[in-house]
């Protein structure tokens, strides 16, 4: 490494480090709001080639090889880009390789040792982007397309990895191990960088390949069924609101029930108790004593607590047993109206040939005449009739009434 | 104590769908093919059979031969797979467009009632899809706020054997593949009356007028 290169080197990355705030502002935004910063600073910046203008007039953005880099050492999952041109890395392997033979058969020691690192960093550096892509590839995959929202961007993606999968497949075949193997020759240093290490790499890399292949035609089915999925229900969803008298056919009704449509009735019901099983006596006696005795079992059935409603009508109807004896009564009121004469009720009971126990007949018509209203009764007079009570005094026992106007 | 077979038999007479989700005891179980074998000999006695939906991922009992009574049977589970496949349908998007997922919910995904609840609640549109979705005969929800219809629909889709609540403690729920079994309805009708809903779905997304 000459001296001036590194001092150069050494200051281009402390500008970027002292500059680094810009430089990450710019990377997350993707261009550089100019006003925000020093004029001088993005001189400073355009000058090192960290900034540039791509048109004029146009904001300023990243250099791609800067981008690169922070996307690398990031693993930002935005990064897709991968970098797939091996034919002219291989070129420069060949070419390298070449100067080294040729200073080597002029047995220029010195100078071949510096192709011999040039051409290590060669190999290496095509190794490790291959690595890089893979590793790459497999991020994307890990997270299934996270950075985009949508399904529909998602099998995008799935279907650029895929093709850009298959353009490191191709470039890959443009390896042949016969050819650098007839470039390395008989030294074992070439055959060891050309032969062994490309080859070993270049086996790891098309497994790895083959692998993420599978895998993102897994997840590009999946995505497709997700979609698939989420159209099915919204047009379902669709197709009854524009057509809400839509039927589906009774399929329950066709000669051959789809097998999706058969399903057996489910049979099984709990089983009984068995109480003779002296194994389950202890079970059982523990539900037993489980069991609340209810006391109050009308408390709170509103069923029976409810308003009810009742025909006031029906009642009328009910007194059919005093019938006979209110209707003699009236009769025999009526028989003293209309005569106008005292008529006794037992002789009224005899005359009429009641069909009623005289005690009964007697309080009946007492009763006939209390019942009265007292406007009334004040046509009436009763007149009881009978005897006062042998042994004790005050009572008096009624053994007929007569009835008269007044 | 019974045996896991006779736990499987069980199951499956009782008219469950056995997927990983549901019974994974059951379900490798019967992935062996003699345990297969052994099971489907004994349901035959009983004219019954296993079935499997979603590519054997969902496994339910079916009858070996259709006759008149089993039709009836038959038709019955119909109608209520199709009378139930609108509400489960927009319960679906609902979920979906809530957590917003790219996939709408399939087996062993998870369900977490409290976020979906204050996405809900934060979103009038939404809540009133829920409201919608609530009334429908299949819940029958009689209330207005939101948690009680969620809370819901939730307890029914859970006793329907749609979706599972590992532990009753918290509110988080598995979908089981009667879900997927669900899509496989769907699909088949798609299918056989050529409604075409996906391209349908897709031309509606074009003019933006979906939901």
């Amino acid at each position: 490494m000459s001296h001036p290169l590194h001092v150069a080197g050494n200051k281009f990355l402390k500008a970027l480090a002292k500059h680094a705030d810009v430089i990450m502002k710019t990377y997350l935004s993707g261009r550089v709001n100019e006003l925000d910063f020093d004029g001088k600073v993005l001189d400073k910046l355009i000058n090192l080639g960290v900034l540039w203008r791509p048109e004029p007039g146009e904001d300023l953005r990243l250099r791609s090889s800067i981008r690169g880099l922070l996307e690398n050492n990031l693993r930002d999952e935005r990064n897709r880009q991968l970098d797939a041109n091996m034919g002219t890395k291989l070129a420069a392997i060949k070419t390298v390789t070449s100067h080294y033979k040729e200073a080597l058969h002029h047995q220029n020691y010195a100078e071949a040792e510096v192709y011999m690192e040039d051409l290590t960093e060669q190999v290496y550096g095509l190794v490790d982007s291959l690595k890089s892509n893979v590793r790459n590839l497999w991020r994307r995959i890990h997270n299934e397309f996270g950075y985009v929202a949508s399904i529909n961007a998602k099998i995008r993606e799935n279907e650029l990895a895929q093709s850009q999968l298959t353009e490191m497949r191709k470039q890959l075949e443009m390896f042949q191990f016969d050819e650098l193997a007839a470039i390395a020759g008989s030294s074992r240093e070439l055959r060891r960088l050309l032969v062994v290490h490309l080859q070993r790499s270049h086996s790891e890399i098309s497994q790895e390949l083959s692998i993420a292949q599978s895998k993102l035609i897994d997840l590009l089915g999946k995505f497709r069924e997700y979609l698939h999925r989420s159209q099915l229900l919204k047009g379902f969803v669709l197709h009854q609101q524009q057509k809400p008298d839509h039927q589906i056919k009774d399929y329950s009704a066709a000669h051959n029930v789809p097998p999706l449509f058969n399903q057996a009735k489910a049979i099984i019901k709990p089983a009984n108790i068995d109480v003779n099983n002296i194994e389950h006596e202890h079970l059982f006696a523990d539900i037993v004593s489980r069991i609340k005795q209810i006391r109050h079992a009308h408390v709170g059935n509103n069923e029976l607590r409810k308003a009810q409603g009742f025909d006031v009508n029906d009642i009328e109807s009910i007194d059919i047993d005093s019938n006979i004896i209110k209707n003699a009564v009236e009769n025999y009121f009526c028989q003293v109206i209309d005569s106008g004469v005292q008529l006794s009720a037992l002789e009224y009971h005899q005359q009429e040939q009641l069909d009623i126990n005289p005690e009964v007949w007697v309080y009946g018509v007492i009763n006939g005449f209390q019942g009265l209203n007292s406007e009334e009764q004040d046509f009436f007079e009763i007149d009881t009739q009978g005897h006062v009570h042998p042994l004790f005094s005050g009572n008096f026992i009624i053994e007929d009434v007569a009835l008269g106007l007044r | 104590m019974i045996s896991l077979k006779g736990r499987v038999m069980e199951s499956l007479l009782s008219g469950d769908f056995i997927c990983k989700t549901s019974d994974e005891m059951a379900f490798q179980f019967l992935q062996n093919s003699e345990n297969f074998a052994e099971l489907e000999q004994q349901l035959n006695m009983m004219n019954r059979t296993i079935a499997n939906a979603n590519d054997g991922e969902v496994l339910f009992c079916a009858y070996q031969v259709i006759d008149e009574g089993e039709r009836k049977v038959v038709a019955q589970k119909f109608r209520e797979i199709t009378a139930s496949l609108l509400p489960l349908v927009e319960w679906l998007v609902l979920v979906q467009e809530a957590k917003g997922d790219n996939a709408p919910l399939s087996e062993g995904k998870v369900v977490r009632l409290n976020e979906l609840q204050s996405v809900i609640e934060d979103t009038p549109a939404f809540s009133e899809q829920l409201a919608k979705i609530a009334k429908y005969s299949l819940f029958n929800s009689t209330s207005s706020s939101v948690d009680a219809q969620l809370k819901l629909v939730f307890k029914r889709l859970t006793e329907l054997g749609y979706l599972l609540r590992p532990n009753p403690d918290n509110q988080i729920y598995l979908a089981t593949g009667k879900v997927d079994y669900l899509f496989e309805v769907i699909r088949f009708i798609d299918d056989s009356e050529h409604l075409n809903l996906a391209q349908q779905a897709e031309e509606a997304i074009k003019q933006g007028d979906l939901l």
